[in-house]
């Protein structure tokens, strides 16, 4: 299975390891593994231009990292966002660069499940299955998971596809990697 | 009363968010004594200036579009920008006003849940979430398609400046439609097989001279 990463780590080193053994955990079991730390990246916050579908269609008129983010994902069969919670929410890195996977759409809107309002696919394929990997902070509680969880899923639905787990640091590195495997 | 805004739009001072906030404010400055000042996000290199008016305020608005279904990431940087202030017990009171494309207010509510307890975190009072969908493009709307809720920003603001509070009743009127009717979805549905709902996008396609790559693929 083909497995991007999207690593929104602030500024932590206990879930730099976590994150590393996952991904070395992962590639044992035969899956490839593009993993993006995106600290280290050069990647523009959204301006909301709308360049990415009226100028360039389908990449950010930005030539930053993002294009690489892009392109690694709508490949994927699978991507976890991974990132501790800052003020009871994944880290700011790695909502920005969520912001810039809107390329992956088109502009027009249709109806999803003949209730809501979403864009359209741009490409002709189904997209990654997604899921979230968290660590708590000091003042997280049951709340702000479930709070976390539930905007994770529109997210999903946003993207045209579905959330699989949002699951916490505090287990075990193999059930996260086990979890994985049985998608 | 004295009034802090933050605009979040990554858009800055063309922002949807902008307009709103013009409507709103302007209600809130008919009550005598009042007064705001502004400040956009997006503008502000110096995080901390912006954490130091937050502080310093008594009463805060922060508005934002909805990126993703939720506040954008530099809405998001911001936030994390206000950890110092944890667990003070004199922090401002705080609103929020969060804005989509999509019509369905519906959308917003996941967010809204989290900026309740952001407010919770930091000790602030909460007002309450201004909701409002539909809104991209309504720079090029003509007048009549957006008086009505221009007027209902403008009657929050007026009500928030005598008492400081968000009326109930206005947001939910606002906010409608929360969900699509059935009647919505077959206008919806309509549109998009006339092609009238991409009328707007395809004007500005053709403009750019993109309209022949708008379906571009550069990633497979
Ligand atoms: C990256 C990005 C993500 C967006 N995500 C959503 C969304 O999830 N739901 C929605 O209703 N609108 C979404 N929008 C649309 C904006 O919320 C809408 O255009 C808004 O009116 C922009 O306000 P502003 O001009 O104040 O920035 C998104 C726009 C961008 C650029």
């Amino acid at each position: 299975m083909k497995i991007t990463i999207l690593n929104g780590n602030s500024d932590n080193r206990k879930f730099d390891d976590y994150r590393n053994n996952l991904v070395k955990m992962l590639k044992l079991s035969d899956n490839s593994v593009a993993h993006f730390k995106l600290k280290e990246m050069e990647i523009r916050h959204c301006r909301g231009c709308f360049g990415c579908w009226l100028k360039t269609p389908g990449q950010c008129i930005y030539k930053d990292d993002s294009h690489a983010i892009c392109r690694e994902v709508i490949n994927s069969d699978f991507v976890l966002f991974a990132a501790p919670l800052v003020m009871g929410f994944p880290s700011a890195v790695l909502k920005i660069a969520m912001d810039k996977l809107i390329p992956l759409l088109l502009p027009y809107i249709e109806l999803v499940d003949n209730k809501e309002c979403h864009h359209e696919k741009r490409y002709d394929k189904e997209y990654p299955l997604i899921g979230l990997l968290i660590e708590k902070g000091d003042d997280t509680d049951s709340e702000d998971i479930e709070i976390v969880s539930d905007i994770f899923v529109r997210f999903a639905i946003d993207f045209r596809t579905s959330s699989r787990f949002v699951m916490q640091t505090d287990i075990p590195v193999q059930e996260v990697s086990d979890e994985i495997n049985r998608i | 009363m004295k009034l802090t805004v933050f605009n979040g739009s990554p858009r800055g001072k063309k922002s949807n968010t902008a307009i709103l906030l013009e409507h709103f404010l302007k209600g809130f400055m008919e009550t005598e004594g009042n007064s705001y000042e502004l400040e956009y996000i997006v503008n502000n290199k110096d995080v901390g200036e912006l954490v130091e008016m937050f502080k310093d305020a008594n009463n805060v608005i922060l508005a934002f579009p909805l990126y993703t279904g939720c506040m954008s990431g530099i809405v998001k940087s911001f936030v994390e920008s206000l950890k110092p202030l944890y667990g003070k017990q004199d922090n401002p009171s705080v609103g929020f006003m969060v804005q989509g494309g999509f019509p369905e207010a519906y959308q917003s509510r996941f967010v809204e849940r989290y900026l309740e307890k952001l407010a919770k975190r930091l000790n602030c009072q909460y007002l309450g979430c201004i909701v409002k969908g539909g809104i991209e493009g309504i720079q090029g709307k003509p007048q009549f398609m957006t008086q009505k809720f221009f007027y209902y920003f403008y009657e929050l603001g007026k009500v928030y400046g005598k008492s400081g509070k968000f009326d109930e009743e206005m947001l939910k009127n606002l906010a409608k439609p929360e969900h699509l009717s059935v009647l919505g979805r077959l206008f919806y549905k309509f549109a998009r097989l006339t092609g009238m709902a991409n009328i707007h996008w395809n004007k500005q396609l053709k403009e750019n001279k993109a309209f022949e790559k708008r379906f571009d693929r550069p990633f497979t």
